[in-house]
């Protein structure tokens, strides 16, 4: 039965991988997803440093328990997303928090649901960004990111600006692919 | 004035309506999600899975090896500063610590040192910065260098450059205490853009 390469699985087909102790499937799984997972702990902690030990955690806590993962129950994009949740929490839970007193006024920020769906969208997202060739992923962050038109692009990585568009294009099709993949 | 990429600007307009579609809701993903964070060098590969197992909160981190070595900066100067301050004026720069800087998604050949230079006595940290691979930039825009305090990447200005390739030697200033700095970053301005892209970070 011919073996197929770490990097041309699935999430799921990792996960399980690495529950065999596959080390090379579990590398595959950090490069795909230590962006998300850092972008995730950074948005909950609000601390570089803590949001750190939360990457370094929540792997450890995928090798730990990559034998629970069921891929009858679904893909692996969610299954990650809940261990890095709850390394991320008890990281968050780790430092002391001084009491405070209730606010009399409601908050203007997001609720809890609301922040559920951005960190998801957020997490769905930068996974894909992932999946894209560093030259596409480098026009896109630039374009979204950094504020640059697509003339300023090509000037700034001095190409043609139609390798720009060219890119940029390429690269909004692979993504549409890529999330309909993390959708289902 | 938004920032966010005209969506028409970024495909043209010969897309099928079911194309525009699907790629306007891409853009919408794009534009909901925001940036997704650099990772530091540290975190670039991953840590050995069995070590991680037992041992997660005992693992090298570049951060802590920053912070001690601006500390150490500081303890050296305070040891040495009679010392120091009693060498001959001329002397041009006199180091205590230097600290290295990499490039990001969109400067990926970019590095940069930076070399801490002695508390004056004014309380200035003069620096001298030697930047490989930053792109020139247009007419108008410039790069800025912050000290980053925790979450926060732009505490404080040391200073605006331009750069075309390779740059040696860059002075600018940190005249600010250095206790509870995380780091430092690079960005790029440009006038009229609320955006800050890092382009170089420890």
């Amino acid at each position: 039965m011919p073996v197929v390469a770490a990097d041309e699985c699935s999430d799921g087909e990792l996960i399980t991988r690495s529950a065999d102790g596959d080390r090379d499937a579990f590398e595959v799984l950090y490069r795909r997803y230590a962006r998300p997972v850092f972008g995730l702990a950074l948005r909950r902690l609000g601390d570089r440093g803590r949001a750190e030990d939360a990457v370094q955690e929540t792997f450890a806590s995928i090798w730990r328990a990559a034998r629970s993962y069921k891929p009858e129950r679904g893909p692996g994009a969610p299954w990650l997303y809940a261990v890095a949740r709850n390394a991320i929490t008890d990281r968050g839970r780790a430092r002391a928090e001084p009491p405070t007193e209730a606010p009399e006024q409601a908050s203007s920020e997001p609720g809890p649901a609301e922040r559920v769906e951005s960190s998801w969208v957020a997490w769905r997202v930068h996974r894909a960004l992932e999946g894209l060739s560093p030259n596409e992923r480098t026009v896109i962050e630039l374009a979204y990111w950094s504020g640059l038109s697509q003339s300023e692009i090509a000037e700034f990585l001095n190409i043609p600006l139609g390798t720009v568009k060219t890119r940029t294009r390429a690269a909004l099709h692979r993504l549409s692919g890529l999330l309909e993949e993390e959708l289902g | 004035m938004s920032d966010t990429p005209a969506f028409r600007e970024l495909v043209g307009e010969d897309l099928t309506a079911e194309e525009a579609e699907r790629l306007g809701r891409v853009h919408d993903l794009l534009v909901a999600a925001g940036p997704p964070p650099e990772l530091p060098p540290h975190l670039q590969e991953p840590v050995e899975p069995e070590k991680a197992r037992d041992n997660v909160s005992f693992l090298p981190r570049r951060r802590a090896g920053l912070l001690l070595g601006i500390a150490a900066a500081i303890a050296l100067t305070a040891f040495l500063g009679g010392f120091i301050s009693g060498e001959r004026h001329g002397s041009p720069f006199n180091e205590v610590a230097s600290v290295p800087m990499h490039g990001t998604t969109a400067t990926s050949n970019a590095s940069a040192v930076i070399h801490v230079g002695k508390l004056d006595s004014a309380g200035n940290w003069p620096l001298k910065v030697d930047v490989k691979n930053l792109p020139a930039l247009p007419k108008g825009q410039y790069y800025e260098m912050f000290l980053s305090r925790g979450a926060d990447a732009r505490a404080a200005s040391c200073g605006t450059f331009r750069s075309a390739g390779d740059t040696e030697g860059l002075r600018l200033n940190a005249p600010y205490s250095l206790r509870g700095v995380t780091g430092w970053v690079v960005t790029l301005e440009r006038p009229g853009s609320g955006k800050h892209p890092v382009v170089l970070t420890t």
